[in-house]
């Protein structure tokens, strides 16, 4: 079958209007972050002394990394396992992931005090800090996402020899990435290691590493199904249902671990007592395990919701909620840094509450737009859902 | 004066007046923006009801931790813990990350939230004045504390000068050193009439809390060690099998197709 | 008379202006040569200087660091008694006071109408002699005492007082009738000593009436009261408002405000009925043992519980608690003891108090009366006599307050007087570090007094709320620029000398009152050529160089022989519990009960008192401070607030007999059901002020002038208010 691509893309000005939309949304993310840049975090955001993470770590980093976490889920599938059939549904989410990686940095030159820096953590390293293994660690999965991808943009630019070499080695570059994936996905959790004092008993223990990674299997699934699902009804192409049908058959069983390992972790930890007792505390959790883990494996369970395209479409987006609700959960609202007692000087502004202030949600909105931008630019003008390419195979 | 090997603080909450002064000095010694501070009041303020009242209040900076976690926690190690005590931080490295302000149970580094990229934002704390320790003087909170409620010295000559304290007047302490061994121990030593998180002081137990943290990042390596190999296995395991029946339905087919 | 105004010269301090100079941003001074020649500042200008401070009157001994010519940290002096090594948060603060941004640094004089706050800048040379020649009109148009000159005691208060007796004016405004008239007088009739010394090293029990040391902070006897109670001595504390003072005290008495006699009466009921003085031992010492029994017999713990709200039994308890620890036990004699009328009598009872303890008569006791006369052992420049005063002092002081001491005077009266004209109208005002707006009681009316007047003068070193008002301003040097006369304490004599250079052109008070001086023709009476020349003076009888004492901070001073007798500065030469001068005034002779008056059902008690971050009502401006510092509230008990309908951080309205006031509430349990309290000095007018105006209220425009006729002391506590939501 010949490939129907246009190389040379002709620029034309009726974009459709959702293009235009996310066009303004990165516009204001980028006039907000310039002011950010000549006048700090303050005027742009509610951060302060008592809550220095806030949305943006909690949207663009837990969940930006979670997000992209159907790239592994999807490489480990078709060149670990070799169960080729998923090939189509490899290289949308490893743009996807691509994608949602190079958001987090994006987001984090936005967050950091010293974004110029940001090279610092490769060259002054503190083995014994997780925010540093994470900062490697995403920066070396951006570099093999780059490298699994290329593929896509080397035939989009009709250097097949190029394509064909990078197919050869791909294998070593998947090893790495589910590695440094399985790394770092889990070390978001360990994140939170480090406040024991801080993060609600009914989510800090020390597995937190072995519950994130679990977790991400199952988001990573579910991003799948998302990305797939969407991009067919946008781009109106065919929808990979029975591939997605099996993959749905494994996300109860990764949510199933997940709530066991969980559970057992509570009451083993003593921390049984505060599941319904514990007020606002008690309410997420039970939301955020309901809506993340015990609908999704009723609803995955079932085979007809699975063979349903919009059933399956609206169980990933209810387990991805549910997840995403972790995700916050543990970076910030199951999170308590200033003690509720009294604090002098009043300027200190202890404050207990914290919520993002209208332009700190725009920066994240405008990013994840530029996303959902890029996406759509790659779909269109480059072989990206194109699956029946015989070089795809690995190890020849 | 002998050299100190560990400098430390003690502080005596049933001295303390709240006057303040300790917050002064310290700004001026440090030429601190009036919008900022190193040095704070905590705690409940007056507690009961007319007329049975108690007052509880502590002022307190840096803890200066033996195992400090912002520096456990600092991707780039901006802090560090000096042999005789004080944990300093180096802005040279920092890159406002802020995942020390994360850290630290106490809620010490303060951030420059009003600084762009140019003036530079970076965290603010205690030092331990230096330049006054390393001089024969005593940090400037210390030296102007009307009521000694602020003291400084050798840790463990501390230590016994607030046991002393406590055997001497067992009635009107609770019977703990706030710091001796929390956290693994800090440099900032408290004495209390009134129970310690009611003056802003969080329940932390003589393990460093970073040891979880930090025994997780040790195995890091290993661990990614062990986890390639495995999947390295699995997929030689997954290719070799998949090979196999692959050459099997060929040579099936072939006999088919010869016979 | 009209000035013409240059457009250069126009100074509006009423506009705001670019934003507040932090800290690091002030122009660096010129480094003062004199100390880089004796050898304390390097080359570079830096090092330490030592000094005085002058945040409060305690005036704590302080080692400044000169780093490129500025004051870059203050530091206590170890040596110096008064802050062994320590200063207190307005001690610490002080360099900004000097690089306050709102410092007046030229001589001004008004352009606008009297509180516009609009000035031009003028030389030295116009403004003085503007001054003199107002002054020397309103003499001879209607006589040296139609001019009032006041100020706050501070270390050039000689000078100014020579300026006073030079002028001829009898008028003498102090602050101290606003503050501690009821305890000097009390102590001087019955000690004949204004105000005993404190030791803390042996003490073991403290009875405190008000006093509230730890917020009231006086440096070195807040630490000895700290450590006395660490040491295990018990305080008992008197106090209708939970105090950082009452937090540290064995006891707290929340009393009825305007009952402390009542109480301290009984305490005496309590130990003489019973015996429980050695009084064959005090009465050797002490007029009145012998009558005091039945004078005492009617005030007994019963009586005093039903006045204080204080259990009798509690009354019994501590009164036999006080006495047996015999002459170790202090009833302190308070400090700002302008509370009710009946506070002369809380004083008297005090003193009773100590002198049936002993505690006076025992040499190095805890309370004692061996103090140096100010200014003994150094000397001074030549004096020629004063002229006759013939007028009649408008305070009342002494013609109608016999027992009031001239030092003292009857400030508020001072104001009265020129508002009612009797006995005759003052014209002119002079004020130097004072600021009578905010400091006298009912504000309006001294706005309105301050309209009568044809000249007003004010010397400060910030555009404070007086010198707001005022036709001309007089930039005094900051504390850390100038010299000051040297001031003896204990054995030492200690300097204050400029640790920088003056900022603009301001100039020490020395200098001001000699330029005014011979301005007015009382050059004669100015025997000193500079400030280094007066204080040379002051060291000669000591054979101390200046150098020697700019180095070391103090001249020792020589011993004063004791020969072991104990002896009271009194008529009779004993303390004078019953005081035969006291029974010639018309007055008891005997400390006794006045009842004061009480509120009504729906008013409150106005209670004042300090806080440990503010002198009065001059720092409010200090960045430093305002940085750490509370912000202004009225306490309202929280029981009452609910019952009101009023809730933690309403704003509310305080309503007195003459003015009203707004403020933020703090509903707390820290104070009694009948008393509000204001958190003192704030409610500025000047908007010179740019930190402190608009900041809190103020509670002189809510006090009711009240004057004691035995003390002259004002009765600040018994101003009763309505309280609502605003």
């Amino acid at each position: 079958m010949k490939l129907n691509l246009t190389v040379q893309p002709r620029f034309r000005l009726n974009f459709r209007p959702l293009v235009w939309v996310l066009l303004a949304l990165m516009g204001i993310a980028f006039v907000i972050a310039m002011i950010r840049f000549a006048n700090g975090i303050g005027p742009v955001t509610n951060l302060s002394n008592a809550y220095p993470w806030g949305f943006w770590i909690s949207f663009d980093l837990f969940t930006g990394v979670a997000i992209g976490s159907g790239a592994f889920v999807m490489a480990a599938i078709v060149y670990i396992f070799e169960l080729k059939e998923f090939q189509p549904l490899l290289r949308p989410s490893v743009l996807t992931g691509f994608l949602g990686y190079i958001m987090v940095v994006v987001a984090l030159l936005v967050d950091l005090g010293h974004p110029e820096r940001i090279w610092y953590m490769m060259i002054h390293t503190n083995h014994t800090s997780v925010l540093l293994e994470i900062g490697i660690c995403v920066m070396s999965y951006l570099t093999v996402l780059a490298i699994e991808f290329a593929p896509v943009i080397f035939e989009g630019l009709k250097w097949e020899k190029w394509a064909h070499l990078l197919h050869k080695l791909i294998m070593p570059f998947v090893i790495l990435g589910v590695v440094l994936s399985t790394l770092h996905q889990s070390s978001l959790g360990s994140l939170l290691l480090i406040e024991p004092t801080k993060l609600f008993p009914l989510w800090w223990t020390p597995i937190l590493p072995i519950e994130f990674f679990i977790s991400a299997i199952s988001i990573g699934m579910g991003m799948i199904i998302l990305e797939s699902s969407l991009s067919s009804l946008y781009f109106k192409r065919g929808l990979e249902l029975h591939l997605l049908e099996k993959l749905g058959r494994a996300v109860p069983v990764a949510l199933g671990i997940y709530l066991l390992v969980k559970f057992v972790e509570i009451f083993i930890a003593g921390d049984a007592h505060f599941l319904f007792t514990s007020g606002l505390m008690s309410l997420l959790f039970w939301t955020e395990i309901l809506v993340g883990v015990i609908i999704p494996m009723a609803l995955f369970s079932s085979k007809r919701i699975r063979q349903s395209a919009n059933g399956i479409l609206i169980s990933a987006i209810i387990l991805l909620v549910g997840m995403i609700l972790n995700r916050f959960n543990v970076s910030w609202f199951a999170v308590q840094h200033a003690d509720p007692i009294t604090y002098l000087p009043t300027f200190m502004g202890n404050n207990i509450h914290y919520w993002p202030s209208l332009s700190e949600v725009l920066v994240s909105v405008g990013i994840f737009s530029a996303g959902i931008l890029v996406f759509g630019m790659a779909a269109k003008y480059l072989p990206l859902f194109d699956n029946e390419h015989p070089q795809h195979a690995a190890g020849d | 004066m002998t050299e100190i090997k560990h400098h430390a603080y003690l502080f005596d909450a049933t001295r303390c007046i709240d006057c303040r002064a300790c917050m002064v000095a310290c700004s001026v010694e440090n030429n601190i923006a009036m919008d900022k501070t190193r040095i704070w009041v905590a705690g409940i303020g007056i507690k009961g009801e007319y007329p049975n009242l108690e007052r509880g209040s502590m002022v307190y900076h840096c803890m200066h931790c033996e195992h400090p976690d912002c520096m456990s926690a600092c991707p780039v190690g901006a802090y560090t813990k000096a042999e005789d005590g004080p944990v300093i931080y180096n802005p040279e490295v920092c890159i406002g990350c802020r995942y020390c302000m994360n850290a630290c149970p106490f809620g010490v580094p303060h951030f420059d939230y009003d600084k762009g990229i140019i003036d530079g934002a970076f965290i603010d704390k205690c030092t331990f004045c230096p330049q006054r320790i390393y001089n024969g003087q005593e940090p400037a909170c210390v030296q102007t504390c009307p009521t000694d409620a602020l003291e400084y010295g050798e840790r463990d000559e501390l230590i016994v000068k607030a046991r002393a304290r406590i055997a001497a007047h067992p009635d009107r302490y609770i019977d703990h050193i706030y710091g001796e061994f929390e956290n693994g121990g800090t440099s900032y030593l408290i004495l209390s009439h009134i129970p310690f998180n009611e003056l802003g002081l969080p329940d932390l137990p003589a393990e460093p809390i970073s040891e979880v943290s930090e025994k997780v990042m040790e195995m890091t390596i290993p661990f990614a060690l062990s986890w390639g190999a495995v999947l390295s296995g699995v997929a030689a395991g997954v290719h070799l099998y998949n090979k196999n029946k692959e050459e099997k339905t060929a040579a099936e087919e072939n006999t088919e197709a010869t016979k | 008379m009209t000035q013409t105004i240059s457009r250069r010269d126009f100074l509006k301090l009423g506009a705001t202006s670019a934003g507040v100079l932090a800290l690091g941003q002030m122009l660096p001074p010129k480094v003062a040569q004199a100390a880089r020649d004796a050898g304390h500042l390097n080359a570079a200008g830096d090092g330490y200087i030592t000094s005085m401070c002058e945040m409060c009157v305690w005036r704590c001994g302080l080692v400044a660091k000169i780093q490129d010519g500025r004051v870059v940290k203050l530091d206590g002096n170890p040596e110096h008694p008064h802050s062994r090594g320590k200063l207190c948060p307005r001690g610490q603060s002080g360099l900004m006071n000097t690089y306050d941004p709102d410092r007046v640094l030229t001589p001004l004089i008004r352009v606008g109408k009297r509180g516009e706050g609009l000035f031009r800048k003028a030389s030295w040379d116009e403004a003085l002699d503007m001054v003199a020649v107002n002054m020397l009109k309103i003499k001879e148009q209607y006589g040296p005492e139609a001019m009032i000159f006041s100020s706050t005691h501070n270390l050039s208060q000689v000078q100014f007082e020579n300026l006073l007796y030079a002028f001829g004016s009898p008028n003498y405004g102090t602050q101290r009738s606003l503050c501690f008239n009821a305890m000097i007088t009390a102590f001087l009739l019955t000690y004949g000593v204004e105000e005993p010394s404190r030791n803390y090293d042996n003490v073991e029990f403290i009875l405190m009436v008000g006093r509230n040391m730890m917020e009231a902070i006086s440096t070195s006897e807040t630490g000895e009261l700290a450590r006395a109670i660490d040491r295990g001595a018990k305080l008992v504390y008197l106090d209708p408002r939970y105090t950082k003072t009452a937090s540290k005290a064995d006891e707290w008495i929340p009393i009825r405000p305007g009952t402390d006699a009542a109480f301290l009466l009984a305490m005496i009921n309590v130990i003489v009925m019973n015996e429980l003085a050695d009084c064959d031992f005090v009465k050797q010492y002490v007029i009145g043992c012998d009558g005091i029994r039945d004078e005492m017999s009617r005030y007994t713990p019963e009586w005093a519980e039903k006045i204080t709200g204080v259990p009798a039994a509690d009354i019994d308890r501590i009164a036999r608690e006080y006495a047996a620890a015999e002459h170790n036990a202090l009833a302190h004699p308070g400090w700002r003891t302008s509370n009710f009328i009946n506070s002369f009598q809380t004083e008297r009872a005090i003193a009773t108090l100590n002198a049936l303890s002993g505690n006076v008569l025992t040499p190095g006791g805890c309370l004692s009366t061996e103090v140096a006369a100010e200014g003994a052992g150094l000397g001074a420049p030549s004096q020629p006599p004063y002229p006759r005063v013939s007028a009649l002092r408008l305070d009342g002081a002494p013609w109608k307050y016999p027992l009031v001491p001239l030092k003292l005077g009857v400030f508020q009266e001072l104001r009265n007087a020129v508002l009612t004209g009797d006995p005759y109208q003052a014209h002119g005002w002079f004020i130097s570090r004072q600021n009578p707006i905010q400091s006298l009681p009912d504000r309006s009316k001294t706005l309105e007094a301050f309209g009568k007047m044809d000249f007003i003068a004010t010397v400060d070193i910030i555009m404070n709320d007086t010198a707001w008002y005022s036709d001309v301003v007089l930039p005094e040097a900051s504390y850390l620029e100038r010299y000051d006369p040297l001031l003896p304490v204990g054995n030492k004599a200690f300097i204050r000398q400029p640790v920088v250079e003056p900022q603009g052109e301001a100039k020490s008070a020395l200098w001001i009152y000699k330029q005014l001086g011979e301005r007015l023709g009382l050059g004669d009476f100015f025997q000193y050529e500079d400030e280094e020349d007066y204080i040379r003076q002051q060291l000669e009888p000591l054979g101390v160089s200046l150098e020697e004492v700019k180095e070391k901070g103090y001249a020792e001073m020589p011993e004063s022989e004791h020969d072991g007798e104990i002896t009271f500065n009194t008529p009779s030469g004993k303390i004078e519990v019953y005081s035969e001068t006291l029974k010639n005034a018309g007055f008891s002779p005997w400390p006794t009960w006045e009842e004061p008056p009480f509120p009504t059902a729906d008013e409150f008690y106005l209670l004042t008192g300090k806080v440990a971050q503010h002198t009065q009502f001059g720092t409010q401006n200090n960045q430093l401070l305002h940085k750490y510092s509370d912000e202004p509230r009225l306490w309202m008990n929280a029981k009452i607030a609910a019952k009101l309908g009023i809730e933690d951080g309403d704003w509310v309205e305080i309503t007195s007999p003459v003015g009203k006031a707004h403020s933020l509430l703090l509903a707390t349990e820290a104070i009694r059901p009948d008393c509000v309290y204001l958190t003192p000095g704030y409610g500025h007018i000047s908007k010179g002020l740019k930190t402190a105006f608009g900041v809190g209220a103020s509670d002189s425009a809510l006090h009711v002038t009240y004057t004691d006729p035995i003390s002259g002391g004002q009765a600040l506590s018994q101003t009763f208010v309505t309280v609502k939501k605003a």
